[in-house]
């Protein structure tokens, strides 16, 4: 799980690396869980497909994001587990991820920040050296 | 922090953003902030004012209120108003949380009858109004009335037995945006709104229990029905996931719109669409019916917050007198008349995290405010004050009638966890005479005061330039937060 917090006045961000692409995804949305919980708490009880196609790689990685917070927010399903079994940055973009995880429980799960959205600001998907490093900020 | 480069001051309440600050610029930037509030301004902020003025159709300057932050595209505190033939409407100049917004009740109590029973009131609001990261609401809406809720707003709350039909003239626009369209809502957002509304949400929304700690308008307060150390109550919320989710889908349709219509951005966050296309009809069609679904959420937990009340007083409700203020939007796009060099004009004016400031005499006051103006609501921190005001001619003339909404953020929610480490904000808060309930266990350190500019001083720029008139001031006693 290599990602770590960005702090901004008013929301917050994360960065996620990965010696893959995949693997800088699945950190961005483990990033991303953590902000809402301490996902240390989190058990494999369930598991969703999600299946995410767009017209860039940072809209891609904006609308995994948005869905992992959609699947939160309507159903209280939270992942402890991220696999991506497809995922391109060419067009057609798009990703197709299973989610280990279960519903969030507010007696037995850290109540953190309620994140409302994946934004565009300042957005980053790139890879440097052989290393990919992604960079986005949540609307909080 | 300096004041960035190539600002010039106008007169002690505003700076000028100059038209040539950046490439593209259609009209010049004008900030509202004083010599005290200056030192705060970030350099991105000012850039988001500099990047609106680019956008085709923008009328008048691009503006900020004191309040202003980094946001998305626009910043946050941002008033930007286009012609409705020849310019656009952004969702990014309303921001994830449409209307966003607040309300307030008065109430014939006096804080030294509240103060006594303020721990088992707080305790008892807190349990009956649902709040928090994964909390559960008590409703839950089907197709059609979920459907129902977004065409009629608080309309909606009053017909399911949730208040009554006179709250209904105190709120902005009567509670309800005609021109909703659920055909255009994604089946995502009907989903994620279903069990959401009645909740208040996390962050910086909030229930308060506050009294009146200072009048500086007798005549107004007293037509408001406000008095020195009467209880009032505020609620701070918006149109939660239901609303995030319209505006996240169309942020994908306006991306799309930009390349169709060919309309070059500095920043892909300002992604919108010339207002007669069907994107942008669709996109206001669609926001309408969010700004209605935060309507219907502020009546619930507004009537929630009598019910607490009454039992925890055993007082009836002619007795408590808990009838509504107003209730305002501050994250909203609108048409409006307003004369733009001595013309009537038509325009769609944005206002992310600014608040609607029309003056007396304005027809789309309801008949009670009419002769008075619009009672402007300015929520601050947890731990200071809030404010009431009213809306001025100024206002009409100089900001398209938009004042400030809020305090704004100084301090990212890590620096302020670090700051409050080793200290019990909540007893420091109890110290001060301030019960605070919250959800989150980092909540308390991240909304602290010192996280937020001082109230005081965005309401002072405001009133000194008098696009709105301070009224009264109403200090914080019992906080519910997320």
């Amino acid at each position: 799980m290599d990602f770590e917090t960005i702090d901004i006045s008013g929301d917050a961000g994360i960065k996620a690396y990965g010696k893959s692409r995949e693997e800088a995804f699945v950190n961005a949305g483990f990033g991303m869980y953590s902000l809402i919980t301490d996902i240390g708490n989190i058990n494999e009880r369930q598991e969703i497909d999600i299946e995410v196609k767009s017209d860039s790689i940072e809209g891609l990685l904006v609308s995994f994001l948005n869905e992992l917070i959609f699947r939160f927010d309507t159903y209280n399903f939270i992942g402890s587990r991220i696999e991506i079994s497809d995922l391109s940055i060419q067009p057609p973009f798009f990703i197709k991820a299973k989610i280990f995880g279960e519903e969030f429980d507010v007696e037995r799960h850290e109540r953190r920040l309620l994140v409302k959205a994946a934004t565009y600001h300042n957005i980053r998907v790139e890879k440097t050296g052989d290393k990919w490093e992604i960079e986005v900020i949540f609307d909080i | 922090m300096s004041l960035p480069e190539g600002l010039k001051r106008i007169d002690e309440n505003r700076l000028e953003v100059p038209k040539g600050y950046k490439p593209g610029m259609r009209t010049n930037g004008i900030i509202y902030v004083d010599t005290v509030l200056e030192k705060d301004l970030e350099s991105g902020s000012v850039e988001q004012v500099a990047n609106v003025a680019t956008l085709p159709g923008i009328v008048g300057a691009s503006m900020a209120m004191p309040d202003i932050h980094t946001g998305y595209g626009f910043p946050i505190g941002g008033v930007a108003a286009f012609d409705i033939k020849e310019g656009v409407i952004s969702p990014g100049g309303v921001g994830y949380d449409i209307n966003c917004g607040v309300r307030l009740l008065r109430s014939n109590l006096k804080k030294e009858t509240l103060a006594p029973r303020l721990k088992e009131l707080a305790d008892a609001l807190y349990n009956e109004i649902p709040s928090g990261v994964g909390s559960k609401g008590k409703i839950r809406l089907g197709p059609d009335e979920e459907g129902k809720l977004l065409l009629t707003g608080a309309r909606w709350a009053v017909e399911k037995g949730l208040g009554d039909v006179s709250d209904l003239e105190k709120i902005e626009s009567g509670g309800c945006l005609d021109g909703a369209d659920t055909s255009i809502i994604s089946q995502r957002a009907y989903e994620r709104g279903r069990a959401q509304q009645g909740t208040l949400g996390a962050g910086n929304h909030f229930l308060e229990v506050q009294y009146v700690d200072e009048i500086y308008d007798e005549k107004t307060a007293n037509a408001l029905g406000l008095f020195k150390d009467q209880i009032t109550v505020m609620i701070h919320t918006g149109s939660r996931g239901f609303g995030h989710q319209v505006c996240t889908d169309f942020l994908e349709v306006m991306s799309r719109a930009v390349q169709k219509y060919n309309i070059e951005l500095p920043d892909r966050e300002l992604a919108c669409a010339p207002f007669n296309s069907p994107e942008a009809q669709d996109y206001f069609a669609a926001m309408k019916a969010a700004a209605n679904y935060a309507w219907g959420n502020r009546q619930c937990l507004m009537h929630w917050t009598r019910e607490v009340f009454m039992s925890v007083f055993g007082m009836p409700p002619a007795e408590l007198g808990m009838t509504l203020i107003y209730d305002v939007a501050h994250n909203i796009a609108k048409v409006e008349e307003h004369i733009v060099n001595g013309k009537k004009r038509k325009l769609v004016v944005h206002r992310k995290g600014s608040t609607r400031a029309f003056p007396p005499g304005h027809p789309e006051l309801p008949a009670v405010y009419r002769n008075l103006g619009q009672p402007v609501l300015i929520p601050g921190d947890m731990g200071r004050a809030s404010f009431v005001l009213i809306g001025t001619e100024k206002a009409m003339s100089e900001t398209f009638g938009s004042t400030c909404h809020g305090a704004g953020r100084v301090m990212s929610r890590h620096q302020a966890i670090r700051q409050a480490k080793g200290r019990a904000i909540w007893r420091e808060m109890e110290d001060k005479g301030i019960i605070v309930r919250a959800a989150g266990r980092e909540t308390l350190a991240e909304e602290m005061s010192e996280a937020y500019k001082d109230i005081s001083n965005v309401v002072d720029v405001v009133h000194n330039a008098g696009i709105s008139r301070k009224v009264a001031r109403l200090r914080p006693m019992g906080v519910i937060k997320g």
